[in-house]
């Protein structure tokens, strides 16, 4: 993600092999951290279960008088949910859980042993965490993006699947940045939990078609918080209508938050390492 | 002798506080104007620190010596002077420095909560590039060191403070740094326990030449693991020299009970020139400069008739109370 | 006498607790903000012209998802997640030997949260009718009032179950993720995103007897003077209150009991 350019803040060149083994021991930790909490867990597959079949069943009534929303089908807007749900998937399972535990961090001051591991910081701190009942979630987005090949008719072959491995990695990246810079800003100010709710009712758009918007708002999430680029045009590439010019932008999008998340990051911690105490 | 590892030239750190008025007000005029002023928590500080030494810090809160500490370590960018520690500029935290250097605080914990300590330990290796087997070798040396084994393999969540405190030495150690920097490490430990941490800190010391730099509240720590200390007050070093001298200097007084076997020899000592501090009946308290005390002893015997006679050292805690209480004290 | 002392204690909670609140501005600020959901769904549901087949005109379905945005704001129920938090940092044990239920505390830093949080949505309504003049309108003082006991209604239905749920957290360390599983239902049935009457036959059928529809729907469509039954809507959120008010007791009697048992 955010860690694969060279030059790294105070660690010189990064080796591959020593972070895939730090990596395994976060899953490693993280996961027999979580299992000590069973009951819990089920829970959490049970809520990831309604929530889609509320958000489906949200879907359906707007399409029971009408054929289609802002140009999309019913069969098509399922496309959009079940990126939507990988996608929420995805936050549920790392990037809410490293949230918290910044937060925590900064709180009761421990950020300090993590700035004085010989690791990149930024990696340790987005990726030490995880939640294994958000791994459901991206299960059932697969299971139902599956059901909407069927039922959409759609061909695979292999410049569609990397097209569509290509986007969504970038909106992966988007969400990750967006993330990390709310996480970012704990370090000054410590509450943010406010913040992820409003990021949270934002991206929440991202489970219909931007085209049923009105056109302002269609450009409010484009351009201030990227939804569009999030699940909209993957979900076009799945159909085979995206543009070429849409995915470059996308792509270059994806290296704009990406570094500048970075960026901010490395502001964060001089502000950190000079002014607190 | 041995190099300096650490090599501080006319540190200074100022920090910028920005002040806000209450109210809603405030807050409005706050947002589009700053009124930040600087702080300099510390003046102009310079030491140096051979290897293998230990070295308490000492001064009342707030007077700078976790700064100092943070600094050394690189957490906290320094405004002026110069940080050398093992030859590394602290702040640029490269790896081969944060692999020699670690940082223990009291009651901070970088265990993780629901799982036994063993898991952060092989976590905290792996991060420390240190394989497997390296890693076994040296968990079991260190809990052979702390005397703790089992604890190991219990969530940290239901271990006792001072166990908890053993698994965080441990996690903090596994890569087997050279520098320690321990801020209030027995912090909230009962006798016991600090008694045991400073035992191993010892060894540790004894066994790997390593440097130490500690901060303590708790004076025992200093007086029986340090024989430097360096006293911070307001930002500045109020001095940096042997402990002992240090309280040679701060107490020149030793305090002498008397018991006479009559009260009339009590009343016959009271007006033979001495200072008394404290008279009940037949017990006097006499003091007596340091200097003087043999002779003074020797008069007291021969002239009086003595029942019994202690001689008081005044408590270290006491004598270093005053450094950290009173800010105008001359050395 | 006794009733008064209750009273003095009531108030003097609000008051610390009002000023407390105040402390939060910001951060009350942004959950107002980010209760604006109702807003977008407006957007698809009137860009689409998907209220035609209900026969609600464009100007009556925009104040139901204003009045929506108002009930959810003044019916955010939190104490879960303090009560959790408060029993991890070991808060509740100087709490239970108070002579003052704990969940009185958390009700008054609700309403003190609700009072800081006005000024806020007053905000976002004015913004609200900037942009569509046309729904502006002012209820007539009848309504107004009941629609505002409604509101309160469906607040304290949702501070009931979330106290219950609260409780167990004396049996188990978390028990925000039973809330957030309830949280579920109670966003696509209460009428948050979407009217009731928009719902199937087949949901509208049993819907109204859970109490998900009397949280938003029923005070929504009562503040902005969409067709409702205003006599049953009322009963129904008392019977709730009714059938909630002593499991919640039963519980919080249970949980204290194992508490002080575990004498942790």
């Amino acid at each position: 993600m955010g860690f694969g350019n060279k030059k790294i803040y105070g660690h010189g060149i990064m080796n591959p092999r020593k972070y895939l083994r730090v990596y395994t021991k976060f899953l490693h930790t993280s996961l027999a951290s979580e299992l000590e909490y069973k009951t819990n867990i089920l829970i959490d597959l049970i809520t990831s279960i309604l929530s889609l079949i509320g958000s489906i069943f949200l879907l359906s009534i707007f399409f029971q008088n009408n054929k289609s929303i802002g140009g999309w089908e019913f069969e098509q807007a399922l496309i959009i949910q079940g990126i939507y749900t990988i996608l929420n998937g995805i936050t549920n399972t790392w990037f809410n859980p490293n949230l918290t535990e910044i937060v925590k961090h900064i709180r009761e001051g421990t950020l300090d042993f993590v700035l004085l591991k010989p690791i990149d910081s930024q990696f340790y701190i987005s990726l030490k965490k995880i939640t294994p009942s958000g791994f459901l979630e991206i299960l059932l987005g697969f299971c139902l993006l599956l059901y909407c090949i069927k039922i959409n008719q759609i061909t695979i072959n292999f410049s569609f699947l990397t097209l569509f491995l290509i986007t969504i990695i970038c909106s992966i990246c988007i969400l990750y940045s967006l993330w990390f810079f709310i996480s970012t800003t704990t370090i000054w100010f410590v509450k943010t939990w406010n913040a992820t709710e409003v990021l949270r009712s934002f991206l929440y758009i991202g489970r219909f078609p931007l085209n049923s918007f009105t056109f302002s708002l269609q450009i409010f999430f484009s351009v201030f918080i990227p939804i569009a680029f999030i699940t909209t045009i993957p979900s076009e590439v799945f159909l085979g209508l995206s543009q070429f010019w849409k995915i470059m932008l996308e792509v270059f999008v994806t290296i704009v938050f990406l570094f500048s998340s970075r960026k901010f990051w490395l502001f964060a911690l001089k502000f950190y390492s000079s002014a607190s105490s | 002798m041995s190099k300096n590892i650490i090599d501080v030239k006319n540190l200074s750190k100022s920090f910028y506080i920005s002040s806000k008025e209450p109210g809603l007000k405030g807050t409005i005029k706050h947002f589009f104007r700053r009124k930040s002023t600087s702080l300099k928590v510390i003046k102009n500080v310079s030491f140096e620190i051979k290897e293998g030494e230990i070295v308490g810090f000492l001064g009342a809160n707030g007077a700078g010596k976790t700064t100092i500490l943070k600094m050394l370590c690189g957490l906290i960018y320094p405004s002026e002077g110069s940080i050398l520690v093992s030859g590394y500029l602290p702040f640029k935290r490269k790896e081969n420095f944060l692999k020699k250097i670690t940082l223990i605080m009291g009651q901070k914990q970088q265990l993780i909560w629901d799982l036994p300590p063993i898991e952060s330990l092989y976590l905290n290796a792996s991060i420390y590039d240190i394989d497997k087997f390296e890693a076994k070798r040296r968990i079991k040396k260190l809990s052979e060191m702390l005397e703790i084994s089992d604890e190991l393999f219990i969530p940290v969540r239901k271990l006792s403070l001072g166990q908890r405190m053993k698994s965080e030495l441990m996690a903090a150690l596994i890569h087997e740094p050279n520098i320690l920097f321990l801020d209030e490490p027995t912090l909230g430990l009962d006798i016991n326990a600090q008694r045991n941490l400073r035992k191993f800190l010892e060894k540790y010391n004894k066994e790997t030449n390593a440097t130490i730099c500690l901060t303590s509240h708790y004076m025992k720590d200093i007086t029986s693991l340090c024989k430097r200390v360096i006293c911070v007050q307001n930002g500045s070093i109020s001095y940096d020299g042997k402990l002992d001298q240090l309280l040679k200097k701060l107490s020149p007084v030793k305090e002498i009970l008397v018991v006479c076997r009559s009260e009339e020899d009590a009343k016959r000592l009271e007006t033979s020139g001495f200072s008394i501090k404290n008279k009940a009946k037949n017990e006097i308290t006499i003091q007596i400069k340091n200097d003087s005390i043999t002779s003074s002893l020797r008069t007291i015997i021969n002239n009086f008739d003595i029942e019994d006679l202690y001689v008081n050292e005044p408590p270290i805690d006491e004598i270093i109370g005053k450094v950290l209480i009173k800010n105008d004290y001359d050395f | 006498m006794i009733s008064n002392l209750f009273k003095s204690k009531i108030f003097t909670l609000l008051k610390v607790q009002y000023s407390n609140m105040m402390e939060y501005r910001v951060e009350i600020a942004l959950w107002a903000i980010s209760g604006i959901i109702p807003f977008f769904m407006l957007n698809i549901w009137t860009n689409n012209n998907l209220n035609e087949s209900l026969n609600i005109s464009d100007v009556m379905l925009s104040r139901y998802f204003l009045c929506a945005f108002f009930v959810r704001q003044f019916s955010v129920v939190w104490v879960v997640f303090s009560f959790e938090e408060d029993s991890i940092l070991g808060k509740v044990s100087p709490y239970l030997i108070q002579p003052l239920n704990p969940f009185l505390r958390y009700f008054a830093q609700h309403i003190a949260e609700q009072i800081t949080r006005f000024p806020f949505a007053l905000i976002i309504a004015f913004f609200f009718f900037i942009f569509n003049p046309e729904s502006l309108w002012i209820p007539n003082i009848g309504t107004l009032f009941l629609s505002i006991i409604a509101t309160f209604f469906s607040f304290l239905i949702q501070f009931l179950i979330q106290s219950i749920i609260a409780c167990l957290c004396f049996w188990t360390e978390k028990a925000s993720s039973v809330e957030r599983l309830l949280f579920i239902p109670t966003l696509f049935l209460s009428g948050l995103l979407a009217p009731v009457v928009s719902f199937p036959e087949y949901v509208k059928s049993w819907i109204y007897l859970t109490p998900f529809p009397y949280l938003i729907d029923f005070p929504a469509n009562l503040l902005s003077g969409n067709a409702t039954n205003i006599n049953g809507g009322l009963s129904m959120q008392i019977l709730w209150i009714i059938l909630l008010f002593p499991i919640f007791k039963k519980v919080w009697a249970l949980g204290t009991r194992k508490y002080t048992a575990m004498g942790s």
